[in-house]
């Protein structure tokens, strides 16, 4: 058709042979582009093709993963009676429960008092501890009857069980066992600032440390310096009040004949101060970092 | 030659919970180291939050507690605080339910203080201050003290320096009747005035 009208004007030949050519030339050039575009068109399609069974594929495995489940879930229901289905979640349930409450009474062995039910009442176990260093613990066996008693326990026999327990086990347990958790953390503390004094620090000591099994009344003799030339001071330390873990009263004298000099003097009533104020194996760690200088920042 | 072999592990806790009106929640590390002879577990971290955080009295045994490691002495003052605080209120209230006129309690009865006043004695008041604190060593101790709102006129009358002595006077009868019985007396001592 485009041929006959460009044919037909004179006028226009040329411009009609030129348009003719072109109109050649893209038919060409697309047919060329034809002729390739099955070989790219094959790969796309090759890709396509394989990208179709890739899915198939999925959606089969898919399906056929539905298909098990439906089926497990069928059976499960259908061989299990209705009750036992309802009985095994609630096993599940307590279990979880039980569980749980385990782990709180374990936790409550860090709050330092835990216990445990017995077939008389309850055995409660008293943890001590002292600045982070756990140490022992002991057990009260309560037998819960009206009035409550102490079936049997592990604490020692210089701990006031028996006033304690006169005043309080009657009336409020509570009170009673946090009361001898006091006691007991005290002693605890205070034996552990004498083993320490003892263990770590016996270059200081002139003498045996003295001390009774409550660890509420120390005397020992020591120098501030273990080389050093200064003469031994001497310290007796009571702990009047038996729930803490410094003491009350504390005296530091010289054991020499001859009259104190003034630093010496100074020197004694601020080891006084410290013994007051710090925990006995601190005061003596003090010494050691310091040497013969006596910070008395420390003092304070 | 014998081996000493030392086994240290270390563990993380977290445990939460509440005590009344206070909630805690704390996370701290122990450290056990097994070695021939002995076992030894040792607190190495410790850190705690609690809400609320309004009693003062709380955050700086809060920050001794962690300073110290000293996870038991945390809950055994915490025990014998909240015990301390509960005992407070209770006391409070009932004053204030026993005399509703003469008793008031600024910030109801969680509050630290109880004022007594006389309705037909207006200018004067007794100011009980009660306060709980946690010592250094994690000791609980309840701490009160009397302060005294006296009009001039009234200060210029009282020979005897009563109202002078008032404080140190209020801490010797609370050596000798107790905290209840002391309170009680102070408001009956005001209320009966009143009446009369």
């Amino acid at each position: 058709m485009e041929l006959a009208n460009t044919l037909s004007q004179d006028g226009e030949s040329r411009r009609g042979v030129l348009a003719h050519l072109e109109r050649l030339e893209t038919q060409v050039s697309r047919c060329r582009k034809k002729l390739e575009e099955p070989q790219s068109a094959q790969a796309v399609e090759s890709a396509l093709g394989t990208r179709i069974h890739e899915l198939r594929r999925l959606r089969d495995k898919l399906r056929a993963e539905v298909k098990q489940h439906q089926a497990r879930v069928k059976a499960s229901t259908t061989n299990v009676e209705p009750d036992q289905t309802l009985e095994i979640t609630e096993q599940e349930f307590l279990k979880r429960k039980r569980e749980n409450v385990k782990a709180i009474l374990q936790a409550y062995r860090f709050t330092g008092i835990s216990g445990k039910l017995t077939s008389r009442g309850v055995c409660v176990c008293i943890g001590t501890a002292f600045e982070g260093n756990l140490l022992d613990s002991y057990f009260v066996d309560l037998v819960m009857q009206k009035p409550p008693q102490i079936h049997h326990h592990s604490i020692p026999v210089f701990i006031p069980l028996e006033e304690i327990s006169a005043k309080y086990l009657q009336t409020n347990i509570q009170h009673f066992l946090f009361t001898l958790c006091e006691y007991l953390n005290a002693y605890s503390g205070r034996k552990y600032q004498a083993d320490r004094l003892q263990s770590d620090f016996a270059a200081f000591l002139a003498g045996p440390l003295q001390r009774n099994s409550l660890c509420n009344l120390l005397s020992f003799t020591y120098k501030a310096e273990p080389e050093g030339q200064s003469f031994p001071f001497c310290a007796r330390l009571l702990y009047k009040d038996l729930t803490t873990t410094l003491p009350t009263d504390v005296t530091v004298t010289y054991q020499g004949t001859d009259a104190l000099s003034t630093t010496r003097e100074e020197q004694r009533a601020a080891h006084e101060n410290l013994f007051f104020t710090k925990p006995l194996h601190q005061v003596f760690t003090s010494f050691a970092s310091k040497g013969d200088k006596l910070d008395m920042s420390l003092v304070s | 030659m014998t081996e000493k072999s030392i086994k240290k592990v270390l563990q993380r806790h977290r445990l939460s919970g509440d005590c009344h009106m206070i909630t805690f929640q704390l996370e701290f590390q122990l450290l056990e180291i097994q070695n021939e002879e002995s076992l030894s577990s040792v607190i190495t971290d410790l850190s705690i939050i609690m809400e609320p955080t309004e009693y003062s009295e709380l955050s700086e045994f809060v920050s001794r507690a962690e300073e110290r490691r000293d996870l038991f002495m945390f809950f055994r003052s915490l025990h014998f605080f909240v015990e301390w605080c509960e005992y407070r209120k209770r006391t409070f209230k009932r004053f204030k339910e026993k005399y509703p006129e003469a008793v008031h309690l600024s910030e109801g009865a969680s509050s630290s203080c109880m004022g007594i006043r006389s309705p037909s004695r207006p200018g004067f008041e007794l100011v009980i201050v009660w306060r709980i604190q946690i010592d250094e060593e994690g000791k609980v101790l309840p701490k009160l003290d009397l302060l005294t709102k006296v009009p001039l006129q009234a200060l210029e009358l009282d020979k005897n320096g009563v109202i002078e002595t008032a404080p140190l006077s209020f801490r010797t009868l609370l050596g000798v009747l107790g905290i209840e019985a002391t309170l009680e007396s102070l408001i009956k001592s005001l209320h009966t005035e009143a009446s009369n």
